[in-house]
């Protein structure tokens, strides 16, 4: 019993002291997003109040637990164009994973994850980081069912050059059907390759879903940030038994350095187009049944203290009807500590 | 006794513990000017870096006190594919 005691006293004095040297280094945070969206699309106006709260938990070196979920809102009228407003919230994971960083080359992550299929899921589908507020149309292509996958993945910098870095991933994911964890049974890889003198990455996808009758996707991304002019270069194209299809976003911030917050240096312009073309439908592929082509033209203005104002206007064509999407929103990052400490 | 020889080695070993984590800041703390000027180089190395990995996609964070760093740049090297190297000189640039 003193034996226990002893011990327990012990690690209680080892908990509470580390916190306070580890402070500096492995201090977990609480990072993410709180938005609020209005969108007209077709007459139907709707509002989504969106919560994404981001968890990493550095552990030593090579260890990190890091998680994202999003609490969503969908308030719209009972009748779509008519009728009281009434909402229902949503909550999902979109991931929550353990990362084990072998070496500078190799990290090894299971649990649940982004399903890495080209890059908008993984790097552009952050509430912060996308420059217009909805996904592109193809973005259901590789990422069935719900986005995420639930099992291990493999990924890094295989090559680390001064020129050009060679990223790669390759993972496997098991059916789930759990509600709001759901993922699809499918397996693949992505590899890219970076100049970081030339800000242009280059890349390609596959996916072979092995549920529901097996079928393959694959995917081809290009992004160019050329270092003279604050221009970002966004496209996908993707393939799939479902639909082909590509996106091509162009970004104009009014400054060179991002950091630059000065008057006309907030604004961002950004225009999009995107073409889809229908194939066969898959089940739970959420893609449009039609030949559908997009235009989208927006605005992004950032305040101080991280906070964002966009709006943007949409053009679709489509032979299920034509529809103008009006969307506009405020959104603020947010990151602190996840427990206090002293600051360095 | 055999309980205070426990009790015993576990304070020891949780001093070791402790100490392994505080050794690293006293050592880097004693390094001169020459080290002092590496450490620049590798700041301004850094910003270089995270301009041509992380600008890409965001504006950095207005307020990111040194204590959150680390969980920051090592969540970014997971999710942005960043080399080791970049790991290391954007932790220089943004806690020098």
């Amino acid at each position: 019993m003193s034996l226990c005691k002893n011990a327990l006293g012990t690690l209680l004095l080892f908990f509470c002291t580390a916190p306070a040297l580890l402070g500096q280094s492995d201090t977990p945070i609480l990072s993410g997003t709180v938005q609020f969206l209005g969108t007209t699309n077709a007459g139907s106006t709707f509002y989504q109040p969106v919560i994404v709260p981001v968890l990493a938990v550095p552990l030593g070196d090579h260890f990190l637990v890091e998680a994202r979920g999003e609490i969503q809102g969908f308030i719209a009228r009972e009748n779509g164009t008519t009728g009281p407003y009434s909402g229902q919230f949503i909550a999902t994971f979109d991931y929550a994973q353990l990362d084990y960083i072998a070496n500078s080359h190799v990290t090894i992550s299971v649990g649940r994850f982004l399903t890495p299929f080209d890059v908008y899921n993984e790097r552009y589908n952050a509430p912060w980081i996308r420059n217009l507020q909805d996904a592109p149309i193809l973005f259901a292509i590789g990422t069935r069912t719900s986005g995420s996958s639930n099992g291990a993945m493999v990924r890094g910098v295989a090559v680390a050059r001064k020129k050009f870095e060679v990223n790669y991933t390759a993972y496997f994911s098991a059916a789930t059907t759990v509600e709001n964890l759901g993922a699809g049974r499918a397996a693949g890889g992505r590899v890219g390759i970076f100049f970081p003198d030339k800000g242009l990455e280059i890349g390609t996808s596959y996916q072979r879903f092995l549920q529901s009758g097996d079928s393959n996707a694959s995917g081809f991304y290009l992004l160019w940030q050329p270092p003279s002019v604050p221009l970002d270069i966004r496209s996908e194209f993707a393939h799939s038994p479902s639909g082909h299809g590509y996106w091509l976003e162009s970004a104009y911030r009014f400054a060179r350095d991002r950091r630059n917050m000065s008057g006309i240096g907030r604004l961002q312009v950004v225009a999009r187009m995107q073409q889809y073309f229908s194939g066969t439908p898959l089940a739970g592929d959420s893609l449009p049944t039609a030949d559908t082509n997009r235009f989208d033209f927006g605005l992004n203005y950032y305040l101080q203290h991280d906070v964002r104002l966009n709006g943007s206007y949409g053009r679709q064509f489509s032979s299920l009807g034509n529809a103008n999407i009006w969307e506009y929103g405020i959104t603020y990052r947010f990151l602190f500590p996840a427990w206090p400490g002293r600051s360095r | 006794m055999k309980t205070r020889a426990l009790t015993l080695a576990m304070v020891v070993l949780s001093g070791c513990c402790l100490a392994s984590v505080a050794v690293p800041q006293n050592t880097s703390s004693q390094k001169p000017t020459a080290g002092a000027r590496s450490t620049a180089q590798q700041a301004k190395e850094g910003e270089r870096r995270f301009q041509a990995n992380c600008g890409r996609c965001h504006n950095p964070p207005e307020l990111i006190s040194p204590r959150e760093v680390k969980a920051v740049v090592q969540h970014m090297r997971v999710r942005a594919m960043l080399s080791a190297e970049d790991e290391q000189l954007i932790l220089k640039y943004l806690a020098p």
